[in-house]
Order: structure tokens, then sequence, then C-alpha cells
């Protein structure tokens, strides 16, 4: 799974072991870089050589491409003081753990619906599908729309059942923007994990939900007891998978807010793409210390949540 | 039985919210692009009629999403063609051949695929300008190879991995070569799991923008996401342009969608099912 990385010494020794291939009879090396040679020429032209040079060029002021000037780790000393980019950060944490859970929550309510033998199964999951293959573009432009002060459906709806009194400029002000945002990242994303969800429900041992059936297990205890913890694993990793997405969200933010109001959703991608693109600043040494750190960050989040939530399934199982 | 009745009815409830919920926004842009913006103006959610059919027309040729439609065509059909087969002949290679250094490399290219796109943006854009492929469909294709290349390999590693040996050894004693087991066996028993990842990396590609937006500048190349949010820019008031704007981005994949729902379902949800 993206997302799961081995861990602990047992695997790390099988990463020096020559794989478990049925091939035993030792290829030729010119097969084998016919193969894997392209791929590793891609990896190491445009992911490797990329991430080692953009932590290079942390240490440098890039104002002139041709001319880096060296500043050791004043880049980094700068950042330590930088209230944008301490603002930016706490934005995509709060994204990044509040939004999977409301996404895998929402998806796995709407799977036990799908689940609970209604009519038209099929039709509502390709219906409830749709908004995970539509363009971040496309979905900002349209909630755009929706979020509008005057005509969008969302106010039309408050004043039309009298609630006018709840009408807001959702974007606008700064306390909803970043709510508003994880918003419509919910409403895209529920459907993805519901589908993946009702798999897993599916694929379930049917004598151990008859088993609680018989138990006169009620619907709460049901879920409580048996598809949860069942799910459990599933769970985990579409939560992973979304914790990761999320520490990258950018095209949202970029086209709907650009970040603001007053920083409220700024996000570390949208702070690293105006410093290097956006902003009259010419340099692309201070950015690149930015995505740095945050790849520290991110590395090192994945690796304590894997290592949290692995070991946490160890205790109970 | 009248609290069942209840439950059922409540059920049938949330059913009908959530589908509304998830449907309308879309089905609203879909009147929209069919309205004019003084029509929409007027009143924002009316029936488009008469429909403006013609609307598309002058998008596609006055707007110049044609020129947006067929970088992104371009663009996009060319580097899943190239992650397809690249990716494909380094799966098997990780799948089916001992030889050490193989789990290292898998884990290496497996491991790329949490990295966040930022470390890798700015020194690309520096490459890319070093190389002259900076604003060139060029330099954005081998980009989205690299960009949708791990999340490949690592999934038709997982089901090339799980093919029978004994097909391999049939094959052999029929005195296949390496490069024909791949071509004639791997490549036709892979099908389904290949075209899981191409619908997956045709999807992604065609909606990506944070790599567009900064690799392209001149809008004769611009991809269809960023042409419509530059055309949004310079005509925030059209709603009703922009929405048949939106509407032709987003044919393509319905139209994929109306034929092929389960498999797209599928493969967009391959990285995420065990």
């Amino acid at each position: 799974m993206p997302g799961q990385v081995a861990s602990g010494p047992s695997a790390w020794r099988r990463l020096f072991q020559p794989g478990t291939g049925g091939d035993t009879s030792g290829a030729s090396w010119l097969v084998l870089l016919l193969f894997l040679g392209p791929a590793l020429l891609v990896f190491g032209a445009m992911i490797a050589y990329p991430m080692a040079r953009t932590i290079y060029d942390s240490f440098f002021t890039i104002d002139d491409p041709d001319k880096p000037v060296w500043i050791g780790l004043a880049n980094y000393v700068t950042l330590a003081g930088d209230e944008t980019f301490r603002r930016a950060v706490l934005n995509t944490l709060i994204w990044s753990v509040a939004a999977p859970v409301l996404d895998v929550g929402v998806g796995l309510l709407l799977a036990l619906c799908l689940f609970a033998k209604v009519p038209f199964t099929r039709f509502l999951r390709i219906a409830w599908f749709t908004p995970v293959l539509l363009s971040y573009v496309v979905v900002a432009i349209v909630w755009l729309w929706l979020y509008n002060y005057d005509w969008g459906i969302v106010n039309v709806m408050f004043r039309a059942v009298g609630l006018g009194g709840l009408a807001s400029a959702w974007l606008g002000n700064p306390h909803l923007a970043l709510g508003s945002l994880i918003f419509i990242d919910v409403w895209k994303w529920a459907g993805f994990n519901m589908v993946v969800c009702l798999a897993a429900i599916h694929s379930l041992p049917s004598e151990v939900l008859e088993a609680a059936e018989l138990d006169n297990c009620g619907w709460g205890g049901k879920l409580r007891f048996v598809i949860v913890p069942l799910l459990r694993p599933t769970l985990l990793n579409l939560y992973i998978l979304a914790f990761v997405a999320k520490m990258k969200v950018f095209d949202l933010v970029w086209i709907m807010t650009q970040g603001g109001p007053l920083w409220s959703t700024e996000t570390v991608s949208t702070y690293v793409y105006k410093r290097a693109f956006a902003w009259n600043t010419f340099d692309l040494g201070y950015p690149a210390t930015i995505a740095s750190v945050w790849f520290g960050v991110v590395i090192v989040t994945v690796l304590l949540l894997n290592r949290l939530l692995r070991s946490r399934e160890r205790v109970e199982f | 039985m009248v609290s069942r009745a209840l439950g059922r009815g409540g059920l049938m409830a949330i059913l009908v919210a959530y589908t509304a919920f998830a449907g309308f926004p879309f089905l609203w842009v879909g009147t929209m692009s069919l309205r004019t913006t003084t029509e929409i103006a007027y009143n924002h959610y009316g029936w488009p009629s008469p429909a403006h059919w013609a609307k598309f027309r002058a998008a596609w040729i006055d707007s110049a999403f044609n020129t947006y439609f067929t970088n992104s065509a371009t663009v996009v059909i060319g580097s899943v063609a190239v992650i397809t087969l690249v990716g494909a002949a380094a799966a098997h290679c990780l799948a089916r051949y001992r030889f050490r250094g193989n789990r290292l490399v898998y884990f290496i290219l497996f491991s790329s695929i949490i990295l966040p796109p930022q470390i890798v943006l700015i020194a690309v854009y520096q490459t890319l300008v070093e190389y002259n492929l900076y604003d060139t469909l060029w330099g954005l294709g081998l980009v989205y190879v690299s960009l949708q290349l791990p999340l490949t390999i690592y999934l038709l590693e997982g089901f090339f991995a799980r093919i029978p040996q004994d097909l391999f050894d049939a094959a052999k004693v029929d005195g296949y070569g390496d490069f024909e087991i791949f071509f004639r066996l791997v490549l036709p028993v892979g099908m389904p799991a290949i075209a899981t990842t191409v619908i997956l990396n045709f999807i992604l590609l065609w909606n990506e923008f944070l790599f567009a937006v900064v690799l392209i500048s001149d809008d004769e190349l611009r991809t269809l996401p960023v042409g419509i949010q530059r055309f949004m820019g310079d005509h925030f008031q059209d709603i009703g342009m922009i929405a048949t704007g939106v509407m032709i981005s987003v044919l393509p994949v319905i139209v994929v969608y109306a034929f092929f729902s389960e498999k797209l379902i599928q493969g967009m949800t391959a990285g995420a099912v065990k």
C-alpha cells in the first residue's frame, strides 16, 4: 500500500535479499538493464536528482539562476522565524488530520447505507463516486459559485428556510474559509472511501455478521463490535493514504482563495509556490528551504503514523 | 414494525439527500453550460430553454478550448503510453527476476510515492529551463511520466508477481526468450491490471494542475486545467462561458465513465484496495 512503509529489523534485512521472483536461473545483467533501466533513468533524472538539488539549493540565495550565492543555514534561520510558514504548517496539519477522518467516516457511513440492501445500489454507487473524477480546478470553480454570497446555493438555502442570519461569505471570512475548503474536500473524496469500504464490507465473512444478527446485536452494536474492528486495516490504510494526499494540497486552495483571507487557508504548497513563482522575490533558494523542511516533516510523520497505528493494531489483535 | 418502517424511511431520505448533494453541483454546471450569462444572471437555477448548444462551438473555437484540449490530449496520451511500457517492464523485472538489490530498488521506488511534489518542483523547473524543455509539452510529458511511474510499478508488480510460475516455465520450454515472455505472455495476461493503471494515470494526469501551471507559460501550450483557470481569471463575470469550458474539460472523463464505470472505479481505487 502506498503510505505503508516497511519497518522493523526484519523488513530492513529483507531489502537486501534478492527478491522473491520465480526465476532462479539468474538472468543476464543486460536483460535486467533493458527491463529496469528506463524506469531507473526516469527515477534518477526526474525524482532523485531534483530532490537532491532542491535540498542543495536550500543553502543558497538564487536571484540569478547562473550565480547562486552560498549563504549556509541563513534560509533555515529565516524560516524558523517565518510567521506565514508557521501558519501554513498549522493549516496543512489541521487539514491533513481532520479531512481524512471526515473522508473515511462519511465514506464508511455511505458504504453501510448501501450495504443495508437498498434499491438502486449500483446507480447510487456510481453517482456518489462522480466527484472523485472531477479535477480540482473544476471542483474549485463550481464551489466558488456554490459559496457565492448573493446567489450561491448554500446561502440561498439558508435564506429559504428562514436562517438568513447563517448566510455567510464562506471564503471571505478568515474564521470560516479553512473549514469551507475542507468541506469541499470531503465532498470530493467521500465517494472514493465509500467504494473501498463497501468492497471491504462485502468481503467480510458472512458467518460473523449472521452470528451478530443471531445475538440480537443492533445496528449500532454490529457497527461498533463487528464491522469497524474487522475493517480496521482498510480504514487505517485509507486514513494514511488520505493523510499523505492532504499534505500536498494545492490546487483547490490556489484557485479558490490563494491562501487568503489573512493567511487563513495558506498551506505549505501554496506558500512554496508563492515564494518561488508568484511573488516578485526572484529567489528560488528560500522556497527550496521550505520544501526541504516540509519533505522532512512528511517523512517523519508518515513513519510515526505508521509505527503508531501498526503497533496499536498489534496490541489489540 | 413502525420503528423499522421509520428507520427505512430515514435511510431512504439520507440516500436521496446525499445523491442530490453529490450530483447537484455537476448537473448545475451542466445546465449553466447551455445558458447565456445574461440568462444565468436573471435566474441562477433555471432550466436551459432554449438550450444554447452554439456556446460549445464558441468556447471550442473562439476561446481556444480546442488548443487546450489538444494539448491535454497530446501530453496525457503520450505520457500514459510511456508510463505503461516503462512501468510494465520494470514491474515485470522486479516481480520475476531474482537479483541482488531487487527489493531495495522496489522499496526506493515505492517510497517515492509519498514524496510531496514541492521537493522536486523547484529543481525540475530549473533543470527544464537549463535543457530548453521549460514551456514545452515534451518537458511537461517527461515530468508526468516521473509523477506516475512509481505508483504504476507498485500496482503492476503486485499483479505480475501473482502470475503462476508454471506459465513462465512452459513458455521457456517452448523456447521463448526474455523479451518474448514479456511481450507475448506478461502483457496479455496482465492486461486487466494494465488497463486499470492506464485509467488511473489518464484521469490523474488529465486533472493535473500544479506542474502544468509552473512549467507552461505560453498560452498556446496550456493544458485544460490551466487554460480554464486562466480563462476564468480573464473573464471572471462570464459564468456561462466558464461553465461551457468546464463541461468541455470533463466531457472525456464523463463519456468514458458512462460506458466503463466499473472499470473506472476499480482503476481509481486500485491504490487503496488490498
